[in-house]
């Protein structure tokens, strides 16, 4: 399968208050079309700031990391924020829905982001076909406030789709759910990688980890296969 | 062109979401900025009503702006050349003044040297004057002889201005009853005269026989009063056409001609430089331009020398202008110092709102929301905002003036013919959107700013 992205030798230090910290320190990683990746690592390891350098929210010190064979180590805000809109997908622990839209507002905040601009009946058609594919399209005229948690965490993954990315970056997303409604929210994030999506899961949940192709540890500012422990 | 018009729909829908999701705030926005717009609007509107007030009265007494004055000078046969020349012409009058006592012959006039009828006590004198003119030093008031002072008696004084051609084209006088003079029929031996306001009220006020008296006739007319006018003047004055003055007059009137004084020659009020009988005040519309080549021409032709006939253009709107321009920007000053505590106001709720907003604008950028779009949301609600407050302020600014022009109206009847003027309402919008902009630009800014990584650390 074709690789989305690589990413080889990056080094993040973060400038701390007393003396800069390497958080990331020579990371490789490859993710290719449909691959799911779990990234395991103990708090304060650099998960986050790995996926916020992949996610195009910030720029590596060092190292390559290439997409559709350009190199965006070095890249622009301004291509960055085009690259993120069209490329990435990203889902959070906590949900960030805005309380005062709707469940397909919330989900179109992904196309009204000023790169490019859908008339509202083509908006509203992909809105309503990624809520149906996280199996919510009832609730498109609901408030945040009268959905569950799960449903939350699912118009996020809604959002995150909408714009059919090739890459899915998830912080935690079932940090802030029960087990069962974690279960379901891996499985539509898995269903999306079905589709030739790349997925990208920090957690620190081994068994939501053992239904990815692939874990690794982040440790010591490296990505190392992890071995997970029996249930 | 497609991006550009993709980020401004885009921060105008989600501007109005946050319009939406926060009404209280923007509401509280609005009244914090209302008050500076409405000082604005209020300022642009008086001043633009006192603008046309001004310039309804000064092109009532003077003429309409752009009007070409050209003073005929009483030489040889100038004034008779210049009346036969104009005559019936299009976009040119003319009118000389002459003194004129309508009431019992021989007397006293109520109000003599034609003073208004509210004010006989400020020109009564013990001793009385008349002017007299000559070559050496222009014209000067001369006591008169006690014992040649006519005895009091039931007669009014007016300012008898004669005139070539419908006047109204340059000077719009307001009707107030009856009719306007009558040009396309024969000259009358009894003269039509339409009387202004100020001698209409000595005509209501006493009983006053009709037999008029001319400056330099020989023979009284009996004069017949066809209507009144508002014509913007104190002093009591009648007009009337000048081919049925005429009929009365000497062609050549005498050299010491008194109580003649030109109507306002050349640069407004210059005393008439010759004193062989009234010089003819010609009012050309700048369209005219033919007939004032062809009328200097014929003057010149006539021994009125060129340099005699200087055209003077009535620039009242300008004058007007200057007058009120330093007036204007001392209120609008005051009305900007009003503004820019609403644009304070703006500018902490808006500092406040971003700070709350942190989340959601991180998040967008995380969506791919460009950093000028962030900034271009925040500005589109605080500029929606100002709009909306100018949108208010006019409505309730328009009202007002509707409400002032129904209670004043009797009183101002210039009023009449305005309404909420257009230039405030621009000047509104323009205040709403400045105060928009200066109260949005920094939480644009910070909103900006707002580090993406936000989201993944909360």
């Amino acid at each position: 399968m074709r690789p989305i992205i690589e990413l080889a030798g990056i080094t993040k230090t973060l400038k701390g208050q007393q003396r800069p910290r390497t958080i990331l320190d020579g990371v490789d990683l490859t993710v290719c079309e449909g691959d799911s990746v779990a990234i395991l690592g103990r708090s304060g390891s650099g998960k986050s700031t790995l996926l916020s350098l992949i996610g195009l929210f910030d720029r590596p010190d060092s190292g390559t990391y290439v997409m559709g064979g350009r190199d965006l180590a070095r890249i622009s805000e301004r291509r960055a924020a085009a690259l993120r809109s069209a490329e990435f997908g990203f889902v959070f622990q906590r949900f960030f829905l805005l309380k005062h839209l709707t469940a397909a507002q919330n989900v179109a905040m992904a196309l009204v982001n000023g790169q490019g601009w859908l008339p509202r009946r083509k908006r509203r058609a992909r809105v309503l076909e990624a809520l149906d594919q996280v199996g919510i399209a009832h609730l498109a005229k609901n408030h945040p406030t009268r959905l569950s948690g799960g449903e939350q965490q699912r118009v996020a993954i809604a959002r995150a789709l909408v714009r059919g990315p090739r890459m899915l970056l998830a912080d935690e997303p079932t940090g802030a759910l029960d087990t069962e409604t974690g279960n379901l929210v891996i499985e539509v994030l898995r269903a999306a990688t079905d589709r030739g999506c790349g997925l990208i899961l920090v957690t620190h949940d081994q068994a939501h980890a053992a239904k990815m192709q692939r874990v690794l540890r982040l440790v010591d500012g490296a990505l190392r296969p992890a071995v997970l422990e029996p249930a | 062109m497609i991006r550009l018009t993709g980020r401004f729909r885009s921060a105008l829908i989600i501007g109005l979401q946050g319009i939406r999701a926060r009404k209280m705030r923007t509401f509280l926005s609005m009244i914090s900025l209302f008050l500076g717009v409405l000082a604005v609007v209020t300022v642009q509107a008086g001043a633009e009503a006192a603008r046309t007030l001004n310039l309804a009265n000064v092109e009532l007494q003077t003429g309409k702006d752009g009007t070409r004055m050209m003073y005929v000078p009483p030489i040889g046969s100038a004034v008779d050349v210049a009346m036969t020349t104009i005559k019936d012409q299009p976009g040119v009058a003319a009118s000389f003044q002459i003194q004129a006592i309508i009431g019992e012959p021989k007397v006293r006039p109520i109000n003599p040297g034609a003073a208004p009828f509210d004010r006989l006590n400020e020109y009564s004198r013990e001793t009385a004057y008349e002017m007299h003119c000559d070559e050496s030093d222009g014209c000067r008031p001369v006591p008169i002889d006690k014992g040649a002072v006519a005895p009091p008696g039931a007669a009014i004084e007016v300012a008898l201005i004669a005139v070539v051609n419908d006047i109204r084209q340059f000077r719009p006088f307001r009707p107030v009853a009856g009719n306007w003079l009558e040009f396309s029929d024969k000259p009358s031996y009894s003269p039509r005269i339409v009387i202004n306001k100020a001698a209409a009220v000595g005509f209501g006020r006493y009983r006053i026989p009709a037999e008029m008296r001319l400056d330099g006739a020989t023979a009284n007319p009996t004069p017949r009063i066809i209507g009144i006018i508002d014509d913007g003047q104190d002093q009591p004055t009648a007009y009337a056409r000048i081919d049925e003055i005429n009929n009365w007059l000497p062609q050549q009137t005498a050299s010491d001609t008194t109580a003649v004084v030109a109507a306002g020659g050349p640069e407004g009020g210059r005393p008439m430089a010759m004193n062989n009988g009234p010089g003819l005040q010609v009012m050309l519309a700048p369209t005219a331009g033919e007939t004032e080549s062809l009328l200097t021409r014929k003057l010149i032709a006539a021994g009125v020398p060129r340099e005699a006939l200087d055209v003077h253009v009535n620039d009242a709107r300008k004058r007007i202008e200057q007058m009120l321009t330093i007036m204007r920007w001392i209120f609008l000053g005051m009305a900007m110092l009003v503004l820019l505590i609403g644009v304070a106001g703006i500018l902490n709720v808006g500092l406040a709102t971003v700070g709350e907003r942190v989340e959601e604008f991180a998040l967008r950028r995380a969506v791919g929301t460009p950093r000028i779009l962030l900034a271009g949301i925040v500005l589109a609600e605080t500029l929606l905002t100002g709009l909306l407050t100018a949108g208010a302020a006019i409505g309730v600014a328009a009202a007002g003036v509707n409400l002032g022009i129904r209670i004043l109206g009797d009183r101002v009847p210039q009023l009449h013919d305005m309404g909420f003027p257009w230039q405030a309402g621009v000047a509104g919008v323009i205040a709403g959107l400045i105060a928009g902009l200066l109260g949005g630009s920094i939480p644009a800014i910070r909103a900006a700013r707002i580090p993406i990584a936000t989201v993944m650390r909360a």
